[in-house]
């Protein structure tokens, strides 16, 4: 264990050499969440709730959702595993006494933490501003945390896992275009309880609802049940993706063709 | 006692080979064809502990493949692999404890950090605790000569200065064997040097056993009590230095300059090089003659300048590799 906490601790202190990119990804934030506020804001202009949403309710579930896509999503990081399994360079890191899988889940929650704090304060301080204050105590925050931490876990492990299908395919880009377009319509712009019935149970099914929804929806409408009923589906998510994961390394690593030898 | 057992040892690669063109191409994703590469093909060889070992080869012989398959890297197709009674492809993370790597085209320090910083990540990562890490830290940085940059990020160290590092965290816990995959490449000469002189400490200091390959005849020469030569994956030599310079050092290399230009032939017993303005380079197969009766057959008057060399190692090491 300490060694991870170790690696944890590394990736951080490299990642302080990039805090000036967290700048750009803020501005970019700014822009796509003044789109969302005002499409929204068009949808509410003559009615007061939308399938059990008020107005300042889906602006904090919409402005949480991207901050939690902007804070946790590691493009560079998931295109850096295919492109070392594409190139052989995967060898290089798998011949030390650490569990790889184990490695670059905790590099990848090492390299989003500073830009997942950052994105914290500017959720708090954009809806603030511009929403109003959110119904939350500081009772809460411990469940929120939870919630959070497992959606940055569950979400890790999915990108990780796709970027190891690598070992199969020439490109796994195509894979992680349709999981991140899936993960934003269906759960992060656009709430569950938005789609019509026959859908909306499909995709309560889909990775949307551990990873999107679920903080989200214990952030603006807490209550202790919902949080058993998503502390249970995150659960359930955790353990099965990281099986899918350690099967795909496993069955993966055999795979492994080192470029010039 | 074999640190290192290797029998029957052969790896396979599947390469898909694609026609030319787009149809070609196209072709390819409907109706793969494949070529079957016998990179390792069934090699056998030990090592014994606190050996200097070079494993050399001409480029795609098939050295990188075989230390891949030692540290776990690569999965063997056939035959098997005792590293320190480890089965590496089976055990790689217990054999990672034993074992240090240095690749020469490949950085594993991280950039962004200090040679130190790195040190304590490594150590951490072999589960050494923070004094054990300072010991070594202090002992290395005395033997590698780390004072002056030991602090500064990596990124802006020289090349030199960098394998210095990298060779350093792969000592960290102390291994009892290391693999070096062409450490000097890029170096200039000084710094070549001085890499090969902290090898041999290392080997004489910690008895660590180095497992060496380089395309750098000066890294055999001045390091390696033996040599394993290997060409299209197969083993073609196995012997120590001593016997491959005896075997192969009986011929001579006579340089003569002379007042005029000598007309000599070449016979069974010496071949001549070359023979142009009043210089002449022969080759003597001691064997079959000696180096004073060639000498005798041209007029002493005559003679300038001599000087009688063995043939270079590399000369050696290409006619071996062309065989």
């Amino acid at each position: 264990m300490k060694k991870y906490l170790h690696i944890y601790k590394v990736t951080i202190l490299d990642n302080i050499q990039y805090v000036s990119n967290i700048v750009l990804r803020i501005l970019s934030f700014a822009i796509i969440i003044f789109v969302l506020f005002n499409l929204w804001k068009y949808m509410y202009s003559d009615q007061e709730t939308i399938n059990g949403y008020s107005k300042s309710q889906i602006l904090w579930y919409v402005l949480i959702t991207e901050g939690i896509w902007f804070g946790v999503r590691n493009k560079n990081f998931t295109n850096e595993i295919s492109d070392s399994i594409k190139s052989g360079n995967i060898a290089y890191s798998i011949n030390k006494p650490y569990n790889y899988v184990s490695y670059l889940i905790v590099k990848n929650l090492g390299d989003i933490t500073i830009k997942s704090l950052v994105f914290v304060l500017v959720v708090s301080t954009i809806g603030t501003i511009f929403i109003g204050r959110l119904k939350f105590t500081i009772l809460q925050i411990p469940f929120v945390l939870i919630a959070l931490i497992f959606s940055a876990l569950i979400f890790s492990i999915i990108d990780i896992s796709i970027s190891l299908i690598s070992f199969w395919i020439e490109d796994a880009m195509p894979f992680h275009w349709v999981f991140d377009k899936l993960v934003l319509i269906f759960g992060t712009i656009i709430p569950i309880e938005m789609f019509p019935n026959s859908i909306k149970t499909i995709f309560s099914f889909f990775p949307t609802y551990p990873i999107m929804y679920g903080p989200a929806k214990i952030i603006i409408d807490f209550n202790f049940n919902i949080f058993c009923k998503i502390f249970l589906v995150q659960g359930i998510y955790l353990i099965c993706t990281i099986i899918i994961m350690n099967l795909l390394y496993k069955e993966g690593v055999k795979k492994v063709n080192v470029n010039g030898g | 006692m074999a640190i290192i057992e290797v029998k029957s040892l052969s790896k396979e690669f599947k390469v898909k080979v694609k026609e030319k063109g787009i149809k070609g191409s196209i072709k390819s994703i409907f109706n793969p064809n494949y070529n079957i590469i016998n990179a390792v093909n069934n090699i056998s060889f030990s090592v014994q502990e606190g050996e200097i070992i070079a494993f050399i080869g001409p480029n795609g012989a098939g050295k990188s493949t075989t230390i891949k398959m030692l540290t776990g890297i690569l999965y063997p197709s056939n035959g098997t692999i005792s590293v320190m009674g480890i089965n590496p492809s089976k055990q790689r993370k217990k054999l990672a404890y034993n074992i240090g790597t240095v690749f020469g085209q490949k950085e594993q320090l991280w950039m962004h950090l200090t040679p130190y910083d790195n040190f304590k990540f490594f150590g951490a990562i072999y589960d050494l605790n923070d004094n054990q890490i300072e010991k070594k830290i202090e002992e290395y940085s005395k033997v590698f000569d780390l004072g002056k940059f030991i602090n500064t990020p990596v990124r802006n160290l020289s090349l030199g200065q960098r394998i210095r590092c990298e060779i350093v965290a792969s000592l960290i816990h102390e291994p009892k064997i290391l693999f070096l995959d062409e450490p000097t490449i890029g170096l200039d000469p000084v710094v070549k040097e001085n890499i090969r002189e902290l090898i041999k400490k290392m080997n004489k200091e910690y008895n660590t056993t180095i497992f060496l390959t380089s395309h750098d005849i000066g890294d055999i020469e001045k390091l390696c009590k033996r040599v394993i030569i290997i060409n299209n994956g197969k083993i073609i030599l196995d012997d120590t230095m001593r016997k491959l310079k005896y075997n192969y050092l009986n011929k001579k290399i006579i340089e003569v300059r002379t007042k005029r230009k000598v007309n000599l032939h070449g016979s069974e017993e010496y071949t001549i090089l070359k023979n142009v303005d009043n210089c002449l380079k022969i080759e003597i197969d001691t064997t079959k003659s000696n180096v004073m009766d060639i000498i005798k057959q041209i007029d002493e008057d005559e003679i300038i300048d001599i000087n009688i060399s063995n043939i270079p190692l590399e000369n050696i090491i290409t006619e071996i590799y062309k065989k």
